[in-house]
């Protein structure tokens, strides 16, 4: 089952309230946010509606809020080669005593 | 003359905005991009109900309606008809919001 992920790219300020109205149903709030709806005819007419304000693209599956999040979070700037064992502090303490 | 109290129109009439009445070279560049974002919105639809075999009126519609960016003369791409101009020819940017509206086609002749 494919979906589109729908990205609300431009504002709908000032724009008639039926174009408001299908952004309303899309679940289409802020600039920049994404939603999913499963390929239909349904949904392409509505994203037909508002093609100058949206950004689509067809994926296989919708993503979770976690996944999204994941998506934006900026690299850390490092990366882990090998874990090394933790050395345990409260032990050695004890054999100084 | 010169100086903070020279004769100009914005000066002795208060509040004048001009609008220029053709679009820059970079204005024409974000509105031939914009244009090629509603094709590739439109196509992906396209592509997406054909494979599952549905079909949509509105979306037929437009196709056979409305040029692509590539198949649109630049004249269409950077004006419009209006028949109040000279020339029956007016620059896209009169048109309110016209960065968030489709506007394609004109009379046929104009």
């Amino acid at each position: 089952m494919s979906y589109f992920r729908i990205t609300l790219h431009r504002s709908a300020i000032g724009l008639p309230q039926r174009t408001r109205g299908v952004l309303a149903a899309l679940g289409l709030r802020k600039r920049s946010q994404t939603v999913f709806h499963p390929v239909s005819a349904q949904a392409a007419g509505m994203i037909l509606k508002v093609k100058e304000l949206v950004k689509v693209s067809e994926v296989d599956r919708a993503l979770t809020p976690k996944e999204m999040r994941e998506e934006r979070k900026p690299e850390p700037g490092f990366w882990i080669e090998k874990a090394v064992p933790r050395r345990e502090v409260q032990e050695l303490q004890v054999i100084v005593l | 003359m010169f100086g903070a109290f020279r004769v100009t129109s914005p000066l002795c009439g208060g509040l004048l905005w001009k609008t220029p009445w053709r679009l820059s070279r970079f204005q024409k560049a974000r509105q031939r991009k914009r244009l090629r974002g509603v094709d590739s919105v439109v196509e992906i639809l396209g592509n997406a109900l054909a494979k599952k075999g549905e079909t949509l009126k509105a979306l037929e519609t437009w196709k056979e309606t409305m040029p692509t960016e590539a198949e649109m003369l630049p004249k269409d791409k950077y004006t419009m008809f209006d028949r109040k101009e000279k020339r029956y020819r007016k620059g896209i940017h009169k048109l309110p919001k016209w960065t968030r509206v489709s506007q394609r086609v004109n009379p046929p002749g104009y």
